[in-house]
């Protein structure tokens, strides 16, 4: 992992087109930093998006069709039907 | 990787993909007569796949604003072009399909493009209790 030193204001670049910025260190804990980035790159809070990344795992897959065409209505997916 | 059987009868293009699922970015819709929920599902990836109903107004309220960022992604001319979506779970609860209201999908019906939206409210469910399971 890089580990870089920043301070208030300062930029870190990413390729041409992610820049992180940071804005504010409040009572020495939290940073507030503003992220540039082109709109198909998505940028989430990692703990939220682990929560939609493992919700969807749950959720979706070859399970899923077979549950909407009737045949997997009553039964809990297979192992095989599943990712996880 | 392998290809879907079926033959979509239109495609959306998600640049995003969905999260857990980032390289299948085309998708085409399934409906097998289950009343509003069909099936989203991966063209190239087909075991990438969802159920998905349309947002309901009279149960959640007004569907979620859309941000400058997620508007231009997703290419918005008319926001009335904009159809929300929710990924149902039938697998989490013996007795409901629930609901994702945390990350639901925006459709933009015109350019053909989709994003799961994920949004920063904590008090939003991610297994809302849907509708009972069909017996």
């Amino acid at each position: 992992m890089l580990v870089l030193r920043r301070k208030i204001g300062q930029v870190i670049q990413i390729n041409d087109d992610i820049r992180i910025i940071i804005q504010d260190v409040q009572n020495e804990h939290i940073v507030r930093i503003g992220i540039e980035a082109p709109s198909d790159i998505p940028v989430h809070r990692m703990e939220i998006y682990n929560l939609i990344q493992a919700e969807n795992k749950s959720a979706g897959g070859a399970a899923a069709l077979k549950w909407l065409q009737g045949a997997n209505k009553d039964d809990s997916p297979s192992d095989e039907d599943k990712y996880d | 990787m392998t290809e879907s059987a079926h033959d979509y009868a239109e495609a959306f293009h998600f640049p995003q993909g969905l999260a857990g699922f980032s390289e299948a970015k085309e998708y085409g819709f399934i409906y097998e007569g289950q009343g509003d929920i069909m099936c989203l599902q991966s063209i190239d990836q087909p075991e990438a796949a969802f159920l998905i109903t349309p947002w309901n107004e009279k149960r959640l309220g007004s569907v979620p604003a859309l941000s400058a960022d997620l508007s231009a992604c997703l290419q918005v001319d008319q926001p009335a072009d904009i159809i929300w979506m929710l990924v149902l779970n039938p697998f989490a609860d013996k007795e409901w399909v629930t609901a994702n209201l945390k990350a639901p999908i925006a459709l933009n019906s015109q350019s053909k493009l989709g994003l799961q939206c994920i949004r920063q409210d904590a008090g939003l469910d991610i297994r809302y209790p849907w509708m009972a399971q069909p017996t």
